[in-house]
């Protein structure tokens, strides 16, 4: 059977592809970046929305995730999301749940996914979200 | 007639600058990539080709019909006319800064361009961040004047495929600025840079293929500053790294907008800027950028009245 060309280039291209993608893991391209204090949060808070001040932070245990609250109640979920930070303005459909040592939180938004948070105060946090 | 397709030719270009450029990313800044993102720019690539293969048909069908109506005829040997090459490449140009431009302003058009924004790094690999969807929009209808003018529907897809391989190499962190005279007419990483922004300063702004005049001549021209960082992406970052996701995200939610609005707004959403909503529950560049100058007038009014004093809030 005779495989046409541009199959062949189609197979070849996606092979290149992922040598590329293992190479660039090979060569530790991506750090892990830490929320580390309020700053941070802050800093990437801003970026998630442009004025964004926050005026309560908790930062998960490791520092992968954050939340942070405004003067406005709003109330913003920050996750790691490859060596970069996202993140999201919580509305009325948000999920919370508090599991043993942590709370989750669901956005509701497609694809976003579950932000797991081991932090000091969970009840709070689980209030506030509940409240919005 | 010439077969050429010059893009097929610079793949392996392609492949040997995004290799140098991850030897550079791991000597001297090794967040300019992450390698899932890499991953989904080169899927969409290569998706991008595909999709132009499956779905390219009813341009090539409707600019060859045009292309009996042509004001001028370049002759039966039409490629030989030497001053057409140049002529068309500049004109085709001036064509893509406005089908690039009613791409980030029409949302039906922005649906299928935002997958070229989605990512958060900035990198050769973000060149390759093409659209799958392109076919479904009427960017097509930019092309016409060109075709009616008389240029024929191959020497514009020559022109075109020189204006992309033009601008892959701009998507790069590695270079700073160039020489000013270079600045001052093409397209370069520094001005690209800031079309890949999401700070308030740079939305919207910085739409020029391969010369950034039609941006200044347009009133579209922001430069890129140096006590500004930049940061890439779109105003409501993915947060995945699902290639379907990406490449469908914006129509879904376009289409859902459509569906759940009331009639006299259903146009809007597909033809106004993207972020407008009937209710004015959410943000478009223009508000958001609208924010920033308020805040940042009420936070430093002196300083923005006087010229020389410095600025150095991020947007």
């Amino acid at each position: 059977m005779e495989i046409p060309p541009l199959l062949i280039q189609f197979g070849g291209s996606i092979i290149a592809i992922l040598a590329i993608y293992l190479l660039a893991r090979a060569m530790g391209l991506g750090t892990t970046p830490k929320l580390t204090d309020e700053a941070a949060v802050q800093h990437a808070a801003n970026e998630v929305k442009d004025g964004f001040s926050p005026v309560r932070i908790a930062i998960a245990r490791g520092g992968a995730a954050a939340l942070a609250r405004d003067v406005d109640g709003q109330i913003m979920v920050i996750k790691r999301h490859g060596n970069q930070f996202v993140g999201r303005v919580l509305t009325r459909s948000a999920k919370v749940c508090e599991v043993v040592d942590a709370i989750e939180i669901d956005p509701r938004e497609t694809q976003f996914g579950t932000v797991r948070l081991s932090i000091v105060d969970p009840g709070y946090w689980a209030d506030a979200i509940n409240r919005l | 007639m010439p077969d050429f397709s010059p893009t097929q030719y610079a793949v392996p270009f392609f492949v040997i600058a995004v290799l140098i450029e991850m030897v550079w990313s791991r000597l001297r800044a090794p967040d300019a990539y992450e390698p899932m993102d890499t991953l989904v720019s080169l899927c969409l690539g290569l998706g991008s080709t595909a999709a132009g293969a499956l779905f390219g048909g009813f341009a090539l069908y409707v600019f060859i019909a045009a292309y009996e109506y042509r004001l001028f005829d370049f002759g039966a040997e039409w490629w030989s006319v030497w001053w057409a090459w140049p002529l068309c490449f500049v004109l085709d140009d001036l064509k893509y800064y406005w089908v690039h431009r009613a791409g980030h302003r029409i949302r039906w058009m922005w649906a299928a361009h935002v997958n070229h924004h989605s990512s958060q790094h900035y990198n050769l690999s973000t060149a390759l961040r093409q659209t799958w969807t392109g076919s479904f929009t009427f960017g097509i209808l930019f092309a016409l004047p060109l075709i009616l003018l008389g240029f024929h529907p191959a020497m514009i897809a020559i022109a075109g495929g020189f204006n992309l391989i033009y601008q892959f190499w701009i998507h790069t962190e590695a270079i700073d600025r160039m020489p000013r005279w270079f600045e001052a007419v093409m397209n370069t990483p520094s001005h690209h840079r800031v079309h890949h922004a999401t700070n308030p300063r740079y939305l919207d702004r910085n739409y020029a293929g391969v010369f950034i005049i039609w941006d200044k001549m347009f009133g579209t021209f922001e430069a890129e500053r140096t006590d500004e960082p930049i940061r890439y992406g779109i105003i409501k970052q993915l947060g995945s790294f699902n290639l379907i996701w990406s490449v469908f995200h914006e129509w879904i939610g376009m289409v859902g907008d459509i569906v759940q609005s009331p009639w006299r707004h259903k146009l809007s959403y597909l033809l106004r800027e993207p972020g407008w909503s009937h209710d004015g529950s959410r943000e478009t560049s223009d508000t958001i950028r609208a924010r920033w100058i308020a805040r940042r007038s009420s936070t430093n009014p002196v300083a923005d009245r006087n010229p020389i004093a410095a600025d150095h809030e991020a947007a």
